[in-house]
């Protein structure tokens, strides 16, 4: 990357002309024009699935394009990996998972660039220890050792680690592939500041989120894409959440977002519970009761325990105290969890809710054998082919069909995969770590009206999310977790205010 | 609700017709080995039925062991301790049979020591929590040991080397198993058997989830270690049906009987078009195919190299790594392909 660019406000510095995309049968982007100015902060919106990942890996070299120009600084852009597009300029912070879970987080930090470390053909851990610390503390992230292994990380400190790689290496242009969500407060406010310095200094940003008012909040203009083409920019001075909204979907958002109702009565039948459960460094002495017919909102910071508790609820940590209970029966593991009905969606979705390689009819089939087998044994094809439509049409999953490879669906449409393959095996008891993370407006709607709808028929809902409003807006309940430990609980109320909640949260 | 497509379907849908394009090239390259093979056979003045005849022999045991251990390379493991069982169950056998000379009892030994060998392999790596690959090693040190003890001390010498031989009468009763017909059937109804079991069960779709992402099956409430002993059982079963019939047309077992069949079973079923890290892509055909495939390929480099007898077994063996590579290769670049983002 030149050291002696001029930056000056405004200069077109990325030009992407005719641009067009296809996976399989599938049109991703369809003569796609865009420009990148600098010092803008550009947001890209659409639904899951309209283009917005896609155009933005093209500029960053993971993938290429089948036909159109880039040109970057004013010369052509053909970067032949994303290392390569990093060094020279433009770096990418992907939707998932960037980084390698065995290794540690310098290794990680500086992969392809170990050499400036080696000496006599030996790597001086003692130096890259402390170089990967300096990069770590430079954007804000003092909690994250880098002598640690990778996959001993949890997804909010892997996304974390991600960014410093990224920042580490100053580009031009940096791409944020909706990053926020798998972030909390403190993981967003980091990458806040960073996109904010981008701006100071006459960079640029490209901002891929769902969130729309953090979209609004962040950027400067506003692309909106849906079914791989433009539909409109805004300006930061037209920024209209309906009219934002209307481009995303083509159409305006129907009946009511959250549910509107302020009752938070349910039933009487305490479904699921935890008693003085504790994992040590996670939890600790928790008890809590969620009945038929409730939805139970869990908040808090991302490392208040909450995910863990999510987890125990499922029987997929080993409780070093106490005990969960299901119907009054003790949960023992996963496959006793799953006998009584209970669903889990993990919010580390690509490694711990769906079989990438598998199609979307494997991965929602696989948690509802039980309902079209015959004598618990032999799978019958057409009932399941029926079982699998269903779920795909009723949570509008795109796709070319149910044979269609999970990972090449956008992040959203893998989201509704996984909630099909629970709800299609109808659980009584949904246990759903950040359910809405990476899904768009639309579906969100959808599948807020859907989980209401099955608290009226009696199931238990426990929604573990970092989404202060989604929290607010759904629960019966809502349970505030901080240092391992349920700090405050709320009934629902129109007087509730999202002020009062966090400060039980920091 | 009406289902939402992402665009209209093209008339002639490439993408379709790329992956159908993927799934017969196995089967495809074992057509043109085949008639490459008769031209061959044919060009060299071979007898050509009886080659065939010997290529059934050679690919019947290895079919019937790779077919068995797809549920193991399904799940991402790797069994390499197939050929000591193999060798093992086929001692074992063979010992029962001279000494009581029944068929059905050689059948019904070969099969238990396969299986509870198998077995063996899998509970170890549950109760210490070991990675399968790690047991299995020390499984083909233990039953290669057995093995050749067995047959140095039960069977005869033939210069440095041991065998145990069936007496004549024993081989005779074998004869009607030893034709190409009983064969055939009996590596159809296994073949059927596990296809059934593969692809209409509970049992196999919850195998090929688990053996696509472990952390991911555990969380649907789907057991690692019971689904890793069915697998293993399985696996048992082929090397078991294998070993026997090993016995029905060698009538002899000495220590380099089925060596080299683990990493050959590993080989034919990534030529057959087994993706290497198992998965929800598994397929069952890929142990016939690439069974057929690999022996086929291999009888075709000894002739093209036989002017070379001293160097012609290391050079084949060189040959079928750069291709077992280059398939892998590009296998892995259609993996790759797919694991972009959108």
């Amino acid at each position: 990357m030149p050291n002696s660019i001029t930056r000056n406000k405004g200069d077109l510095i990325l030009e992407i002309t005719n641009m067009t995309k296809t996976f399989g049968p599938v049109t991703a982007l369809n003569n796609v024009d865009l420009k990148l100015y600098r010092g803008d902060v550009l947001g890209l919106i659409g639904e899951n699935g309209s283009g917005k990942s896609t155009i933005s890996s093209i500029a960053a070299g993971m993938q290429k394009a089948d036909s159109g120009e880039m040109k970057y600084l004013g010369e052509n852009w053909a970067p032949k990996s994303m290392i390569d597009a990093l060094d020279k300029g433009i770096g990418m912070i992907v939707q998932e998972s960037g980084t390698i879970a065995g290794i540690s987080v310098a290794e990680n930090i500086f992969l392809g660039n170990l050499n400036q470390f080696s000496k006599y053909g030996f790597i001086n851990k003692k130096e890259l220890h402390a170089r990967a610390n300096e990069v770590l503390r430079n954007i804000g992230i003092d909690n994250i050792d880098s002598s640690m292994i990778m996959g001993a990380l949890d997804f909010q400190s892997r996304k974390l680690v991600e960014i410093a790689k990224v920042i580490m290496k100053e580009p031009e242009i940096l791409i944020v592939d909706e990053t926020t969500t798998a972030l909390s407060q403190k993981g967003r406010e980091i990458l806040y500041k960073v996109v904010k310095r981008y701006r100071e200094e006459n960079r640029a940003v490209i901002f891929i989120s769902h969130d729309l008012d953090e979209i609004m909040e962040v950027c400067d203009t506003l692309t909106v894409l849906r079914d791989g083409n433009i539909i409109r920019t805004f300006k930061k001075e037209e920024f209209d959440p309906d009219q934002i909204r209307l481009s995303m979907i083509g159409r305006e958002l129907e009946g009511d977002y959250y549910r509107s109702d302020y009752d938070p009565t349910h039933g009487e039948k305490v479904t699921i519970e935890l008693k003085n459960a504790t994992v040590k460094g996670h939890m600790y002495g928790i008890n809590l009761e969620a009945h038929e017919g409730e939805i139970l909102g869990i908040g808090g910071l991302s490392h208040c325990g909450m995910h863990t508790l999510g987890k125990a609820l499922f029987g997929a940590v080993k409780l070093d105290d106490g005990e969960a209970l299901v119907n009054g029966e003790k949960i023992k593991n996963e496959i006793f969890a799953t006998k009584k009905k209970i669903g889990y969606v993990s919010k580390d979705r690509d490694n711990e809710s769906l079989v990438l390689s598998a199609s979307v009819k494997d991965n929602i089939a696989i948690a509802g054998l039980d309902i079209f087998s015959i004598g618990n044994f032999l799978v019958l094809y057409s009932k399941e082919n029926e079982y699998v439509k269903k779920q795909i049409d009723s949570l509008l999953i795109k796709c070319s069909d149910s044979s269609q490879v999970v990972q090449t669906l956008s992040g959203g449409n893998k989201q509704k995969v996984v909630f099909g393959k629970w709800i299609g095996c109808g659980s009584e008891i949904l246990v759903l770590d950040c359910p809405t993370r990476g899904v768009d407006i639309g579906v969100k709607q959808a599948m807020y009206q859907l989980l209401y709808r099955l608290k009226k028929e009696g199931k238990t809902i426990i929604i573990i999310s970092e989404e202060l409003p989604e929290l607010m807006g759904m629960s019966d309940r809502l349970i505030i977790m901080k240092d391992g430990k349920i700090n405050k609980e709320f009934l629902r109320s129109k007087d509730l205010s999202d002020a009062e909640i966090i400060g039980y949260m920091i | 609700m009406e289902q939402v497509m992402e665009n209209k379907k093209p008339k002639f849908d490439k993408y379709k017709a790329k992956k159908l394009v993927i799934t017969l090239l196995p089967l495809l390259a074992l057509i043109l080995l085949f008639v490459f093979y008769i031209i061959i056979l044919n060009v060299n003045d071979y007898n050509i039925m009886m080659n065939l005849r010997s290529l059934l022999n050679q690919s019947l045991i290895l079919v019937l062991v790779a077919t068995g251990a797809i549920f193991i390379f399904t799940l991402g493991q790797f069994d390499i301790s197939l050929g000591a069982n193999a060798l093992f169950s086929a001692v074992i056998g063979t010992l029962v049979y001279k000494a009581t000379g029944s068929i059905a009892l050689l059948f019904i030994i070969c099969i238990l020591v396969a299986v509870g060998c198998s077995l063996l392999n899998a509970l170890i790596a549950s109760v210490f929590h070991l990675p399968m690959f790690v047991t299995t090693i020390a499984m083909l040190s233990v039953l290669t040991a057995l093995a050749t003890f067995l047959i140095q001390s039960q069977g005869s010498a033939s210069g440095t080397s041991y065998s145990i031989n069936l007496p004549s009468e024993l081989v005779d009763k074998l004869a009607p198993l030893d034709t190409p017909i009983f064969k055939i059937i009996l590596l159809g109804i296994f073949i059927l058997a596990m296809v059934f079991i593969f692809n209409f069960t509970k049992v196999g779709r919850k195998q090929k989830f688990l053996g696509g992402n472990e952390k991911c099956a555990k969380l649907t409430g789907i057991s690692i270690s019971l689904f890793g002993i069915i697998a293993f059982a399985l696996a048992g079963l082929g090397v078991g049906l294998g070993s026997s019939m090993t016995v029905v047309y060698a009538h002899t077992v000495s220590t380099t009987t089925a060596s080299s069949i683990g990493m050959s079973v590993f080989i034919a079923i990534v030529f057959g078009g087994m993706p290497i890290n198992g998965g929800a892509r598994s397929r069952i055909y890929s142990a016939l195919i690439g069974g057929f495939s690999y022996n086929i390929m291999t009888n075709i480099l000894f002739i093209l190299f036989q002017s070379m007898e001293g160097a012609r077994d290391g050079l084949v063996q060189v040959i079928s790594g750069v291709f077992f590579l280059a398939i892998v290769f590009v296998a892995s670049i259609n993996y790759r392909s797919k694991n972009l983002p959108r």
